[in-house]
């Protein structure tokens, strides 16, 4: 379950890391192309920038919250389960050591 | 793709993107810089010749500086007597300087013929608009700015 939500999070890393290269660039030229040609005006596209920067902050903001949130729960899983494995092998050892000195 | 390539690639990517973002940044920024700035600052319209005598033209004097290029296309003016009536002044008999230089406080002056309808004369307030087309590095926008207030007397003209 773990494994397979991970992979998620790694997949949505590179879609964001593709967006973020991709977006900028493509908003400039395509800006440009309906300014150049008068498709829209100066102000539409202040405007569309404008509402694609705040969703995307919006988005961005809540998927990196809930990200934070799902890792910083597994690392705490993780290192519970690590504080237990270590003190059944400090267990298992004193066992052994007790062992040991009984032979 | 080999990994030298695909990173190569993704390393580009990142710079284009970067100075893509830059791009926008600044130009969002210099936009909303412009669209709010108003046409003129420090400005200050009086009318140099009160009262107004019979056959008198009424003698404007104006002093601000602009912040943009900016051209004015139309530039009226509307004079409120004391008893609510609104009278337009659009007839120049002298002409104002157009497209002054931006950046520094430039006088300009104009005068304007009283209307028809001020023949009784008396007290008013009259409102100076000036309607322009602003340019600031790759923008264009048309702008309005109304000057109020200024105190006008005009002597009967009969």
């Amino acid at each position: 379950m773990d494994l397979e939500r991970n992979q998620k999070i790694a997949k949505q890393v590179e879609r964001w890391d593709l967006y973020a290269r991709v977006t900028p660039t493509a908003f400039l030229v395509s800006a440009a192309l309906l300014l150049i040609f008068d498709i829209v005006s100066q102000e539409t596209v202040m405007y569309i920038g404008l509402v694609g920067f705040s969703f995307t902050a919006v988005v961005w903001w809540w998927w990196a919250i809930f990200t934070i949130k799902y890792l910083v729960t597994t690392l705490n899983r993780a290192s519970k389960g690590i504080s237990e494995v270590t003190q059944e092998v400090k267990s298992v050892t004193a066992d052994l050591q007790d062992l040991k000195n009984d032979t | 793709m080999t990994p030298k390539k695909y990173f190569l690639i993704k390393a580009i990517t990142n710079v284009i993107s970067g100075l893509s973002m830059s791009t926008l940044i600044i130009l969002g920024i210099a936009y909303m810089s412009f669209d709010n700035a108003f046409v003129f600052q420090d400005v200050k319209i009086e009318i140099v010749n009160n009262p107004i005598k019979k056959h008198d033209d009424i003698n404007f004097i104006m002093i601000g500086s602009k912040k943009h290029e900016c051209a004015s296309t139309q530039v009226y003016g509307i004079a409120y007597s004391e008893d609510g009536h609104m009278h337009r002044l659009d007839k120049f008999t002298k002409q104002y300087t157009r497209n002054t230089r931006p950046g520094e406080p430039i006088p300009n002056q104009w005068s304007m013929a009283v209307p028809d309808d001020m023949i009784a004369g008396g007290e008013y307030r009259v409102s100076m608009t000036g309607d322009f087309i602003c340019n600031y590095l790759i923008f264009q926008k048309e702008k309005s700015q109304t000057y109020d207030n200024i105190l006008l007397i005009v002597e009967p003209q009969h």
